[in-house]
């Protein structure tokens, strides 16, 4: 499903010459705004705090260094040093609370994407709505039960309450996107997998489903990117050190006040990459299942 | 043709979509329904006795049932009512922002130029980020002391002295608007987007016939034809903004004073600062009311629009 080409809207002859200088002064404009914010992270991560406090003010760093991104490492020693120790553990927890709600979520998720694309079925329509709501509901209503109920189980503390708890509002949106990108595949490719003797799981396993790669991609880049970033849910549920994921870990460095900035900024900027990295790559895909997923219901 | 016919259609898509309900059922449903009983309990959360469900080994305590005296209570207190109104501003502005900005970079990025494929790439890097680290970004640029925007103004001689972005209320509560807004507008780009890209080629080559110029084509045509997206972003914006906890909590902690607690920033904090989980669910269970009227707005408004057999 390659995106349409062609541009609309206007301006795609020959411009005057006054036109085209505000559309570059636009694009420039457009480019610092989503670019110089996140540039700057990377830029004071590799500078040295006294010299972001300095004044006057350089946009080029004086001197450059690796130092903040050694601490957060544990390769030198330095007055924070536990805080900054929890760093790589708690990408290690990221990861693998991120891998396994994807894989739960393209299991369960798509197969039920695929029956809301394909099959008419009682309760239909009323278990759709039903998933709308729980897209937008707010997922720290459900915290407080999440609380009792693991403490009860002993999951408090756990990845494995994380990966519970971040089905809640994962699982929904794969439907969703899913049921958006089956939509977009011709009926017919199942009709003729079932002429030919497929029941109908086998023309959903054999037959669809090894064609569907880019909802695939989009619809398990999103969930990793959902779980990687999240926040609060882990903040209440994973509280002893070491338990929690890596954005906890960073805005717990970033309430020490006897931590640098700079020293933050790389934990930011190190913590970020992963999923801007997956978003750039598999953007053509996510941005599709995505905007499928929003548009159609 | 083969004819095996085992299971009616309805009874296969069931199966097919049974384990993903259930488990919505068991991680949604069912926190859902607990926390709407607890906000009508007395929550200790250090007490072990006591009314309970058990299951095996598992056992959920129950607390005693105080009728609507948490939401009376909550109610009551002026800093809801106060945490209402700043959340009815901050979304309203929010919206706003996300949606103008939202636009126009559409605007910009449906134009033809050099680069245009790495500008769209680029507009995805506010929004894959976490925000937490959105929040430490902006402060590495709105800090007083090592901002690099106070620097920025301070050596092209614009202010004398550093702005405090968030020493004062109001100027806290907008910081925290166009922050996320940073972070949000950019997947309104994509949906602008996406509709700018569906609209008729013809319908733009008749306009331009009548001799419409390049502001009229975007009112007579554009525009109208947007209008399903726009209800779109509206809501989902509308909806995010009700949501926002992780930004205030890495840039103002809800304050100075309570001057940027939002509804949720008070659920969140009644529920897990001071552990009152009866009044912190019923405070959150007001916004979960608010939510799922958007929701009947976003199916009403805005899937209908879009499939018109609904």
């Amino acid at each position: 499903m390659a995106a349409r080409g062609g541009y609309r809207g206007g301006g795609y002859r020959r411009r005057p010459v006054g036109s085209r200088v505000v559309l570059y002064a636009t694009i420039t404009a457009v480019a610092l705004w989503l670019v110089a914010p996140f540039a700057w992270l990377f830029v004071t991560s590799i500078s040295y705090q006294k010299n972001l406090l300095a004044r006057p003010f350089h946009l080029l760093p004086p001197e450059v260094t690796l130092d903040n991104y050694r601490m957060i490492l544990g390769l030198v020693r330095f007055h924070a040093e536990g805080q900054a120790a929890r760093m790589l553990a708690s990408m290690w927890n990221s990861l693998m609370v991120g891998l396994v709600v994807t894989a739960v979520n393209l299991v369960v998720g798509t197969t039920a994407g695929y029956a809301y694309a394909r099959f008419r079925f009682a309760g239909k329509t009323l278990s759709l709505f039903a998933l709308l709501f729980t897209r937008m509901l707010p997922t720290i209503v459900l915290v407080p039960a999440f609380f009792l109920v693991f403490r009860a189980l002993g999951l408090q503390n756990t990845l494995t309450g994380l990966v519970i708890a971040y089905c809640s509002f994962t699982l929904p949106f794969t439907v969703w996107i899913m049921k958006a990108y089956f939509e977009t595949i011709p009926g017919d490719l199942d009709k003729s997998a079932l002429v030919d003797g497929c029941n109908r799981f086998q023309a959903y396993w054999r037959v669809v489903l090894p064609v569907s790669g880019p909802g695939l991609v989009a619809g398990g880049a999103f969930t990793f990117m959902l779980c990687w970033n999240e926040f609060v849910v882990a903040q209440i549920l994973n509280t002893r050190p070491g338990t929690t994921t890596l954005p906890p870990v960073i805005a717990g460095m970033n309430g020490q006040i006897n931590i640098d900035y700079s020293v933050i900024a790389a934990s930011g900027f190190l913590g970020a990459l992963p999923a801007v990295i997956l978003v750039l790559v598999f953007q053509k895909y996510m941005v599709q299942g995505l905007t499928a997923g929003s548009v159609k219901g | 043709m083969k004819t095996r016919r085992a299971l009616s259609e309805s009874a296969v898509a069931w199966l097919f979509v049974a384990p993903a309900l259930l488990a919505i059922g068991l991680v949604v449903a069912f926190p859902l329904v607990y926390s709407l009983w607890l906000s009508f309990t007395d929550v200790n959360l250090l007490r072990a006795t006591g009314p309970a469900v058990e299951l095996g080994a598992l056992r959920v305590p129950l607390f005693r049932w105080i009728g609507a005296r948490n939401y009376t209570q909550v109610l009551a207190d002026p800093l809801y009512w106060d945490s209402l109104w700043r959340t009815l501003y901050f979304v309203g502005a929010f919206v706003a922002e996300a949606t103008v900005v939202g636009f126009a970079m559409a605007l910009v990025l449906n134009e033809r130029f050099p680069g245009r494929p790495l500008l769209r790439s680029l507009l995805l890097v506010p929004w894959s980020l976490s925000r937490i680290v959105v929040g430490l970004l902006w402060v590495g640029i709105l800090d007083f002391e090592f901002g690099a925007l106070n620097g920025l103004l301070l050596r092209a001689g614009l202010v004398d002295s550093a702005i405090a972005f968030f020493k004062e209320g109001w100027s806290a509560l907008n910081v925290l608007v166009s922050v996320y807004m940073w972070n949000q507008a950019p997947f309104a780009t994509l949906l602008f987007l996406a509709g700018m890209q569906s609209i008729s080629d013809d319908l733009y080559a008749a306009a331009e016939v009548d001799g419409a110029g390049y502001w009229r084509r975007l009112w007579y045509v554009t525009l109208p034809a947007l209008r399903p997206i726009v209800f779109l972003v509206l809501v989902l914006a509308t909806v995010n903004g009700f949501l926002m906890l992780d930004l205030i909590y890495v840039l103002t902690m809800g304050g100075p004073g309570y001057d940027t607690t939002t509804i949720s920033w008070h659920g969140f904090k009644t529920s897990f600062t001071f552990f009152k989980f009866g009044p912190g669910t019923a405070i959150l269970y007001t916004l979960t009311a608010l939510c799922l009227l958007m929701t009947v707005v976003y199916h009403r408004l805005v899937l209908a629009r879009f499939e018109p057999e609904g």
